[in-house]
């Protein structure tokens, strides 16, 4: 690069300056002037994700129709080296969706189609645009399941399912997006079109490409349609609830369970503000005066759920539950996991804003974390409910801040740094599920030490020598 | 929040988390893929128009608060308690000061009661009738026009119904488009001249009552049949030399806004084989006076689900709002003229012989 254009690169940014109307006249001649957006009113919905406190404006949002398109938008930004934002549907929840430089912002909203569902193989072919949920229904039709089932299914996109490696209340027993992922078809940023994986049963022609794009949140290639492993659909399942008079216990319910080789399907808890939250938007009829709520149940043959989910019952039991119940048909099962992905908006009832962390550690010091975490939120005075895949050892603490107050934001930030500290020195991690984004970049380095952040930068390098895709998160 | 225009309720433009989670139910996001054709996009609007980032009068802003269907659909999904139906109404009431003529002359021309009566003049609806108790019924401004039969359907299932034509307008149709006060006070005074339990076989407007005069004295016909059942026996209604095949178009403000939808199922049971359409509970389009104003998104909105219709062998889809009626009956007429488009009363009415 010459210097006079490295001279004329904003600073801050690493970005040379960019000129709106110019980049949305170059952009409609791509996609159409119809699929562009470049009024401030119109583009203000992609300034942000579900991450409260993080915004920034685009300079423009194009909606790509077709993968030539983005093929050639990725090119064109390559060229004139524009950062380039590829969004699903705005879900995230560490702003990684977030356009930190402005630049593009590119839904990919407009890839819906489910291609192919081949019940005989057990594999489907799908657009990113197509929700987690769509493609569940999809599988479902032919007697098949897609495993991972995120808290927003009903609105996330498969594409950012990829991009987060989206995780899901099924993990336990099932795993997580990146398990599902048998290829990809991706545009890189310098807007080459690969195909990664391979529908064979062995295949080591490269290196693992697929899982190398499964969980880089946007910032090494634009993913423009997804092949995926589907399983049988279980026959039945079973879902039980057991109340607690401290989240204590219910982690120490969980870890016994995990440590008798026992492995449901669903494994999840709640503390007493989550439990209140929820019960006032699903009405369900929850136990407020619980201290914790341990949701449990497996799927399977009748006799092999039912005996995962007795077994669990009685170690429930043998940690002092204060009583256990049984969702008695599909629909009260179905409801009881629709209330618990509720929980995190839900939650919002209680404070101006909620802060959602995502740290993870070995069951074994579940019991160990989940003290912490109260014992660190109330050193600092701040509130927090904690949920979460208790099964996965996923904790989603959330604190509950009222911005307003004197020294609010200080002591947020204590106590997220405390949490993480604590979450690795027990061998976990700071984010199980939720990604890294802007949200969680500074405090990446801990975790993972200075080689290893070098050698993200240089994969990143590989895939986008020019730097623009994603800037600002993940490798950069 | 800091509202420094004051348009809206601090407290319900706070509410949202943009989570995220009211994008599937709302069904212009659904056509257009695009967040700011979503709710979560309008308040991200509605919130730079409160803080002076963007005008309220700004173009884009303006086009989003009329594409809006006003359904709701997007509050019964919404974990945080998001009031999205009563900030859209203060975006409206702040935006919307020059209407298009079509809105003015049909707010102007139910505005007051003898407004309504002379424009019914030759409708027969429901006539002048004292019944027992304390239970009235309302005619609608435009439903006693326009489908006079539903009113003298609800009084033939329900003779105890005392029927007043001077009672007015409840201004829904105001307050949802723009007049937000005058809506207000128009409930107020029909509560007034209405002095008890009143009878909506409106879904529109029984949400609308129920906010401003409190929801103990509204009451939607289907509960009301569901609570009163009628005095005589209901008969299989038969169509095509079968018993009919029924299904339910939800009213939008009655299922999101009050929570009414369930009761009316058992209802249908006892007079038809119910058919359950998967789109009953989503928007068919009608949306109040949106048919009427942007008539192409509203058959875009109608498109999936007219597809469903056409593919379940109907002979009558049941509404329980006189706009739906319309819009329903009008496109029906024209795309499948073999369903027939039935109030819930004259339903009921049909299969009790009243």
């Amino acid at each position: 690069m010459a210097d006079s254009e490295e001279a004329t690169r904003d600073p801050d940014t690493g970005f040379p300056p960019i000129d709106p109307n110019t980049l949305a006249q170059d952009l409609a001649r791509i996609v159409g002037e119809r699929n562009i957006r470049s009024r401030t009113a119109e583009m203000l919905p992609f300034s942000r994700d579900a991450t409260p406190l993080y915004s920034a404006m685009p300079h423009v949002v194009v909606f790509p129709q077709n993968k030539v398109h983005v093929s050639a938008i990725a090119a064109y930004a390559t060229t004139h080296v524009i950062p380039l934002v590829p969004r699903g549907a705005g879900t995230n929840l560490a702003a990684a969706t977030v356009p930190i430089h402005g630049g593009i912002v590119m839904p990919m909203t407009a890839f819906r189609q489910i291609p192919s569902v081949d019940s005989a193989e057990q594999i489907a072919v799908v657009e990113p645009g197509v929700t987690t949920i769509e493609l569940g229904a999809a599988a479902e039709a032919v007697g098949l399941m897609y495993p991972p089932d995120p808290g927003s299914r009903h609105t996330c996109t498969m594409g950012g399912n990829v991009a987060t490696n989206a995780g899901g209340l099924r993990g336990l027993k099932y795993g997580v997006t990146g398990d599902y992922i048998l290829g990809l078809e991706v545009v890189l940023p310098t807007g080459e079109v690969i195909r990664t994986g391979s529908p064979l049963k062995k295949d080591v022609a490269s290196y693992d490409l697929t899982q190398l794009i499964v969980g880089s949140e946007g910032t090494l290639g634009i993913v423009t349609e997804i092949t995926v492993r589907l399983v049988p659909k279980p026959e039945h399942e079973a879902i039980g609830i057991a109340y607690f008079s401290d989240l204590e216990s219910a982690a120490a319910t969980v870890s016994d369970v995990i440590a008798a080789g026992v492995v449901p399907s669903t494994l999840e808890f709640l503390d007493r503000t989550c439990i209140r939250v929820v019960e006032e938007y699903a009405h369900l009829g929850l136990d407020t005066d619980a201290g914790a709520l341990l949701l449990f149940g497996d799927d399977g043959t009748i006799d092999m759920s039912e005996s995962t989910t007795r077994r669990i019952e009685e170690m429930c039991r043998l940690n002092h539950a204060r009583s256990i119940t049984r969702a008695e048909s599909v629909a009260s099962a179905d409801d009881l996991l629709a209330a618990r992905r509720c929980a995190l908006p839900a939650l919002s009832r209680r404070a101006p804003v909620t802060i959602l962390e995502d740290v993870g550690v070995p069951r074994s010091h579940l019991v160990e974390m989940v003290h912490r975490i109260n014992d660190i939120a109330s050193s600092h005075q701040i509130e927090c409910a904690v949920f979460g895949h208790a099964g996965d050892g996923n904790l989603h603490p959330t604190l509950l801040v009222d911005p307003t107050e004197p020294g609010a934001e200080t002591r947020v930030e204590s106590v997220i740094a405390d949490i993480f500290d604590a979450a690795i020195e027990l061998g976990g991690t700071i984010t199980g599920e939720h990604g890294i984004g802007i949200a969680k970049r500074r405090h990446q380095d801990r975790q993972l030490g200075d080689a290893q952040i070098a050698l993200l930068r240089r994969v990143k390098h590989a895939f986008d020598p020019s730097g623009i895709l994603n800037p600002g998160k993940l490798g950069s | 929040m800091n509202s420094k225009i004051g348009v809206f309720n601090p407290d319900e433009l706070g509410a949202c988390i943009s989570c995220g989670y009211c994008l599937p139910a709302c069904p212009t996001y659904r056509i257009s893929g695009d967040e700011s054709s979503s709710p979560r996009g309008r308040i991200a609007l509605m919130r730079a128009i409160d803080s002076g980032v963007v005008g309220i009068d700004d173009p884009v802003a303006m086009e989003q608060s009329e594409l809006c269907l006003g359904c709701r659909a997007c509050e019964p999904v919404c974990p945080a308690g998001v009031k999205y139906g009563n900030l859209i109404e203060q975006w409206r009431d702040a935006a919307w000061k020059r209407k298009p003529v079509i809105l003015t002359g049909l707010m102007l021309a139910v505005r007051r009661a003898w407004q309504i009566r002379l424009g019914a003049a030759l409708s027969n609806h429901a006539h002048r009738s004292s019944g027992e108790g304390q239970d009235f019924l309302m005619l609608g401004c435009f439903e006693r026009i326009i489908f006079p039969g539903v009113s003298r359907a609800a009084k033939a299932t329900h003779p105890n119904l005392t029927v007043d034509p001077d009672q007015g307008c409840c201004g829904a149709l105001h307050a949802h488009n723009g007049a937000l006060a005058t809506g207000e006070a128009m409930a107020r005074q029909l509560g007034r001249n209405l002095p008890g339990t009143i009878v909506t076989t409106a879904g529109g407007c029984a949400a609308h009552l129920a906010s401003v005069i409190g929801r103990e004295r509204v009451v939607e016909y289907s509960e009301y049949a569901e609570l009163n059942p009628p005095p005589m026996p209901l008969n299989p209604i038969e169509r095509r030399g079968r018993i009919a095949r029924i299904a339910i178009q939800d009213s939008c403000h009655l299922r999101n806004g009050l929570g009414v939808a369930q009761g009316i199922r058992p209802l249908i049971r006892q007079v038809g084989t119910l058919v359950d359409l998967e789109t009953a509970h989503e928007c068919c389009g009608a949306a109040g006076s949106y048919a009427l104003l942007r008539p192409s998104d509203a058959r875009l909105v109608l498109d999936p689900k007219l597809v469903e219709i056409a593919h379940r062998d109907l002979d009558i889809l049941v509404v329980v709002n006189p706009g739906c009626h319309r819009h329903l009956a009008q496109q029906l007429k024209q795309e499948l003229p073999n369903v027939e488009v039935m109030h819930l009363a004259e339903v009921i009415a049909e299969a009790s012989d009243a």
